[in-house]
């Protein structure tokens, strides 16, 4: 087991835990957190996975993924305000019903 | 030995990130995260890119925390009612989201563990390439000189999301937190230290960028956070329309690197071309301002800043 593996199977698992997460939770907050931890597995994936160049890492994924990181936050800054709308508009945060049937 | 450290350290991250989605406090779950996002800039460290931790610490774990902080504290006041999280309430769904999510990693680790590759084509060519730039830093080559389209673009990103929050939110000017009026000597101490420091930093991280691990996004994202401290000091204050500074800052990053690249093509160049080393300074400069003001005002919910009290 080479320790590129680690982090490939580590970057799997996290995605993982994100995607259950977005899909169980209610709140919409924990929603924004496990989206962004998804798109943090992708960041490594997309980095182990390119593999190094004589000893150093490739610099085109590395660079993607600086793009990545700043814009993740501004996606995030912006689905904030959408949700404190949101909160303020209904009183809710949540996009749950509140007859939904598998709900109990 | 140096897999078991590996080992070690893809273990917290996959715990972090599970605290930080389970369990009912909201609150705890928003400070796992942060500490996921510290152990990851562990984890960019470990796999040899000093850029990439800068980065996450300052932006990944850094800023976004703070944005999260932020936004739990106004639900809370919009309604103080309303439960932190319902969600670990059983749903039926779960069993069943919690199989599919494990099909679902098998098979991104199965794909990913073949897809591990020895580097790309366009990897190799960027080493190669990188010397004639008279950049000695690979990611700062890729962004400004290699591929800066996409750099501009990720600029506009960063503009249009104040704008979109703008529009959503309308113009305010809520100040996020009173500071009490009797401050604590210490905190004029620590702002008085920690400002200059900051800004040292970032025109150091700046300058390195070039040549070492450093560059407009770490730059921009050491100011952001100064400014953040200086906005729940009371130093800055929130304002409910955005001054001609301000609005200058924030277009300068997208302004100067789109006007310098179409200029380019005046001088038979192509589009987008970078004529040295000093135009990669200049244009970083302005994204650094662009950067922290963005990240600044995302951060305050606000239309601009004004001065503080103190």
């Amino acid at each position: 087991m080479t320790s590129a593996t680690v982090w490939v199977l580590a970057a799997a698992s996290i995605f993982g835990v994100g995607l259950y997460a977005l899909i169980v939770a209610r709140h919409l907050l924990r929603q924004l957190i496990a989206v962004n931890v998804m798109g943090s597995a992708v960041f490594v994936l997309l980095v182990v996975a390119a593999g190094p160049i004589a000893g150093a890492l490739d610099g085109i994924p590395l660079a993607l993924v600086l793009t990545g990181i700043v814009v993740a936050v501004s996606a995030t800054g912006f689905a904030l305000a959408l949700l404190v709308r949101l909160a303020e508009a209904t009183g809710s945060i949540s996009l749950e019903d509140d007859g939904e049937p598998d709900d109990r | 030995m140096s897999l078991a450290v590996d080992l070690s350290i893809a273990a917290g991250l996959v715990v972090l990130a599970w605290r930080s989605l389970a369990g009912r406090d909201l609150f705890r779950g928003i400070v796992m995260y942060i500490v996921f996002g510290l152990l990851l800039a562990v984890t960019w460290a470990r796999l040899g890119s000093p850029d990439l931790a800068m980065a996450e610490a300052a932006i990944g774990a850094g800023v976004t925390g703070a944005l999260l902080m932020v936004a739990y504290w106004r639900l809370k006041r919009i309604s103080p009612a309303e439960p932190e999280d319902r969600s670990p309430r059983r749903s039926r769904l779960a069993a069943t989201v919690a199989l599919l999510s494990t099909g679902m990693v098998a098979a991104i680790g199965l794909a990913a563990v073949q897809a591990i590759g020895p580097g790309g084509i366009a990897g190799r060519a960027l080493f190669e390439a990188l010397p004639a730039t008279g950049l000695g830093n690979p990611i700062t080559g890729v962004l400004v000189v290699f591929r800066n389209l996409d750099t501009v673009l990720e600029v506009a990103v960063l503009l249009a999301a104040y704008l979109a929050v703008r529009a959503v939110l309308g113009d305010r000017g809520e100040s996020l937190a009173q500071p009490p009026p009797q401050e604590a000597r210490l905190v004029g101490a620590l702002v008085g230290v920690v400002a200059p420091l900051s800004v040292l930093v970032a025109l150091y991280l700046l300058r390195a960028g070039s040549y070492l691990p450093g560059g407009a996004f770490q730059a921009g994202a050491t100011l952001a956070a100064c400014g953040v401290l200086l906005l729940l000091t009371g130093r800055l204050r929130a304002a409910a329309d955005a001054g001609p500074w301000v609005r200058g800052a924030l277009v300068v990053g997208t302004a100067v690197f789109g006007l310098f690249g179409v200029a380019m093509l005046a001088f038979g160049e192509p589009l987008l071309a970078i004529p040295g080393t000093w135009a990669v300074y200049l244009i970083e400069t302005a994204m650094m301002v662009s950067i922290a003001v963005t990240l600044m005002l995302l951060f305050a919910g606000a239309a601009g800043l004004g001065g503080g009290r103190r």
